[in-house]
């Protein structure tokens, strides 16, 4: 499981040999992932460059979350309206501070953020290149770059809607150029009355429990009610306190280190898996302080028993992340009937059933939370994996479909779509194959179970209500995929 | 009960002495002895009148940690006098105080002595773990000599088992408290000419004490073991001057701003307060110099504004006494840094601050600085951690009682990201 190139990285000697031969051998960086729990200040010191369209109307969003985040803000190019930075730099003791242009020699920034809702023509777009132009080789290992957007179609105007979708291809095409040294890109895009949701949005992804996502745009909406219908601040740290979450498959793997997570941010953590796998399952949730609840996902009234199950114990449940998943690789020249049956059973047929139980008599309280375990092979198909793909994608299309339905309630319905993260599962891979598919990303490494725990944590709290009824994938920027 | 009060009767310390300097050769618990017996004798109390001490330290000595009880031992006072040792940083001298005054409050002492003293100058090298837990064979019964051979072997390499020097630094976060306040002064805007002129005031101001005659009745003189005896404060530098400050490099960052000028010294000494209810001064015929309002104690994220802690406490104490801070006649505050009190008066007159950090609409208010340390503060006075609590008091007691003022706020910063704050009343 250990990737080897990753660990030669790690030494300065070997990569300077490596760079000074101009051998051919990708060196990935390692990735700066959190340790402990969600912390109050992420970005403690970390210096992160703002840049503002002129128009633009987030500023005052990007000012508070940096300040309360701990980062020291630094005002780049025109535009900038100094009043909205006052208040927060004051109140934490966080000043903003005006970057000379050029920018001085031995600057570093973690993070480069343009709030782009302002740019409205073509040729507008130029801020981008004297933005990040002269700051993107100043972007540290590890470091992020994120774009504010509107919606493209939210004006019906078409020179505007050109100029908005077209910074999600900037940001994808970035992700690519700085992946080299593990820093990531993502494009915010936010609906007008969801500005009250982009804070912890912006928080997570400047952190480094993002460490694994790159490339993607992102849409914050306010059609999720407000959690609980309660009008009660975000917590920022603990945000789980007094939630209860059932993880499906958490014996091993993504849902072990998802159950981990989730108990680390105070939800008592139900942790479910196959009666075959009572041991490990038991050792997990003995770890974390969690229940056990074993059950097969795809047995007919698995549903039944699992909503009866929550009722009873916790009366009730806040999260519910579906991770149990099989492949059983085959071409489709070659599969069985059974394993087509086996591989869209549990993965797609048993999370629409346990969903329906749970939905269906209450079990799932308001401002809760559905998070489903999708995958990059669902979006782009895999060769031998016509039943896997099939599933994963089935995924993607429930979510979109489900979220409306229970948005009134205050509950998101999400998918995750990992990429290549080093499991059981990958481990099984042929060597060759799997090395390449390893490489293929903009971060040239594979992801860890973490990572996925660390997106589905961040879902499931509740700074997430503006996320709804997407597929967000979690592949470093993987080649293949939307 | 419910309705006692408890009155700060007088006050009394040894003179504030650079560490490693004259006062050397007494320890912490020494330096206490003679504040408290000064105390004693100046204030003619019978002794079997005293209940107990409540002291404060933050180097305690490791064999004998409950300092207030070697005092009474050591003075002989009567065995009845009971004593504890309480710890809270630069606010243990302060923490002691409230802490007696809720005693007497509360009905469960009459008369308290409460203080606090610190010594650097004799603060314990500690050796690493590693060679205490090879000892461990030592330690008990007879040792053989293969004990000591095994423990001998154990005892490789040289630098693991170096005792290693005593360092304010922050346990969890490894900041030194200087460096702290560096990032305060960055962080707040807070210049350095600001810092050297507050230092330049808080030394003119305690001079100004001293000539005056204004310390004659709070500090007296230390005995040496060889009979000596040290008088005066000897940190005050009444000649000292903003142009002569800004020649001073800084000294906890090549950019910084903090001095050697602008911070409060290593220091040694002591400092005691006697304490009672207000019904017990009056049959003993004491005039009560103050009382206490309200205090506060917070915490704050120690990685983040370590010395922050006061913005938070001074608010609170004056809310808990149904206050304002344009209500209050003067405030003094403990100078650890000029940065770090300039930093705080900074927040305390923020709006942002207000609304974000206490949920207030309106910013607590313009500290005035006219009326702020009045005598001068640690910085030039010095800064024995567990003493300057029961110095503030003496002074802020001794001026409500003299001046025209009828309230004081007091705040103190401490290590472990702790702030105290606190609010004081003339007794008429």
């Amino acid at each position: 499981m250990s990737d080897f190139l990753l660990e030669l990285s790690k030494n300065p000697n070997a990569r300077n040999v490596i760079k000074s031969l101009g051998l051919p051998i990708p060196m990935p960086q390692a990735l700066a992932r959190a340790r402990g729990p969600w912390e109050e200040r992420p970005l403690a010191n970390q210096k992160v460059v703002v840049g503002v369209s002129s128009g633009a109307q987030l500023a005052g969003v990007i000012a508070e979350t940096l300040a309360k985040a701990g980062a020291d803000p630094l005002l780049a190019g025109p535009g900038h309206d100094e009043a909205l930075w006052q208040a927060p730099g004051e109140a934490y003791g966080r000043p903003a501070t005006t970057l000379p242009d050029p920018a001085p020699e031995r600057l570093i920034a973690h993070g480069v953020v343009m709030d782009a809702t302002g740019l409205s023509t073509p040729s507008d777009l130029g801020a981008l290149h004297d933005l990040f132009h002269p700051l993107v080789g100043r972007i540290s290992r590890s470091g992020r770059a994120i774009v504010l957007a509107r919606p493209h179609l939210a004006s019906g105007d078409p020179a505007r809607a050109a100029t908005q979708r077209a910074l999600e291809g900037f940001v994808r095409a970035l992700a690519k150029e700085i992946g080299r040294r593990g820093a990531t890109a993502h494009v915010i895009y936010v609906d007008e009355g969801a500005e009250a949701r982009l804070p912890a949005l912006l928080r997570y992804l400047l952190s480094n429990r993002s460490a694994f996502l790159s490339g993607q745009p992102w849409h914050l909406t306010a059609s999720a009610a407000k959690g609980g219908g309660t009008d009660v601040e975000v917590p920022i740290t603990r945000p789980l306190e007094k939630k209860v979450a059932l993880v499906t498959g958490a014996a091993r793997g993504i849902g072990a280190a998802t159950a981990r997570l989730l108990a680390a941010e105070g939800a008592h953590v139900v942790c479910l898996d196959r009666p075959e796998d009572d041991g490990p399952v038991s050792q997990v949730a003995r770890e974390l302080g969690g229940s056990v609840l074993l059950q097969d996902v795809s047995a007919p009234d698995a549903g039944a028993k699992i909503a009866a199950a929550l009722r009873e114990a916790h009366g009730g449940v806040d999260v519910v992340v579906h991770n149990a998943g099989v492949t059983r690789d085959r071409t489709l020249a070659k599969m069985k009937r059974d394993k087509w049956d086996m591989t869209l059973d549990i993965n797609l047929g048993a999370v629409l059933a346990i969903d329906e139980a749970l939905l269906a008599d209450g079990a799932l309280r308001d401002g809760g939370r559905i998070i489903c375990l999708s995958s990059v092979a669902g979006i782009a198909g895999n060769m031998g994996q016509t039943n896997y793909a099939a599933s994963k994608a089935g995924i993607i299309g429930y979510v979109e479909a489900l979220a409306p339905t229970v948005a009134a309630r205050g509950i998101t319905v999400n998918a995750i779509a990992p990429g290549f993260i080093e499991t059981r599962l990958t481990d099984a891979i042929p060597a060759v194959i799997r090395e390449v598919g390893r490489r293929l990303s903009n971060l040239g490494q594979g992801g860890l179970p973490r990572d996925i725990g660390d997106l589905v944590t961040f879902l499931a709290s509740p700074g997430a209500q503006g996320l709804t009824g997407r597929t967000l994938r979690a592949c470093g920027g993987a080649f293949i995929g939307a | 009960m419910g309705n006692r009060r408890a009155v700060v009767v007088s006050g009394a310390r040894t003179p504030f002495v650079r560490a490693f300097g004259k006062l050397l050769k007494v320890d912490t618990i020494g330096l206490g002895v003679s504040a408290v017996g000064n105390l004693l004798a100046k204030t003619e109390l019978d002794r079997t009148e005293l209940d107990g001490i409540v002291w404060g330290g933050v180097i305690l000595p490791g064999l004998a940690p409950n300092v207030g009880r070697e005092i009474a031992l050591d003075l002989k006072l009567p065995y009845s006098v009971e004593a504890y040792t309480v710890t809270r940083a630069c606010a243990s001298g302060l923490q002691a105080i409230t802490n007696a005054v809720a005693a007497i409050e509360r009905g469960d002492a009459d008369v308290l002595i409460a203080g606090g003293s610190d010594s650097t100058s004799n603060a314990e090298i500690k050796l690493p773990q590693k060679v205490v837990h090879a000892m461990a064979p030592l330690a008990f019964g007879k040792a053989t000599p293969g004990d000591v051979l095994g423990v001998m072997s154990q005892l490789v390499p040289i630098s693991e088992i170096l005792p290693k020097r005593p360092r304010i630094a922050e346990r969890t976060t490894g900041q030194v408290m200087g460096e702290a306040a560096e990032e305060m002064a960055r962080r707040n805007e807070i210049s350095r000419e600001a810092q050297d002129e507050l230092a330049v005031r808080s030394h003119h101001r305690a001079a100004a004490a001293v000539r005056s005659g204004r310390f004659d009745d709070e500090v007296f003189a230390v005995e040496l073991p060889n009979g000596d005896r040290v008088h005066t404060d000897d940190l005050i530098r009444a000649d000292t001057s903003v142009e002569k400050l800004e020649r001073l490099r800084p000294v906890f960052s090549k950019q910084g701003t903090l001095t050697a000028g602008n911070s409060s010294p290593l220091t040694d000494g002591a400092a005691a307060v006697l304490l009672m209810s207000e019904e017990k001064a009056k049959a003993l015929g004491y005039t009560p110099l103050a009382a206490f309002r309200s205090w506060s104690y917070v915490g704050v994220d120690p990685g983040d504004q370590l010395l922050m802690g006061p913005a938070l406490a001074m608010p609170f104490a004056l809310e808990r006494a149904g206050m304002k801070l344009g209500d209050i006649g003067f405030v003094d505050m403990h100078e650890a840094f000029a940065a770090q009190v300039l930093a705080v008066i900074k927040m305390i007159g923020s709006k942002a601050f207000a609304k974000e950090r206490l949920g207030r609409d309106e910013a607590v208010g313009d500290v005035d600085m006219e009326q702020l340390n009045l005598h001068g503060g640690s910085v030039a006075i010095g800064h024995p951690f567990g003493a300057t609590g029961a110095r503030m008091v003496t002074t802020v007691a001794n001026e409500l009682a003299r001046g025209d003022k009828e309230t004081a706020l007091l705040g103190i910063c401490a290590a472990g990201g702790l702030g105290a704050g606190a609010v004081m009343e003339r007794v008429s």
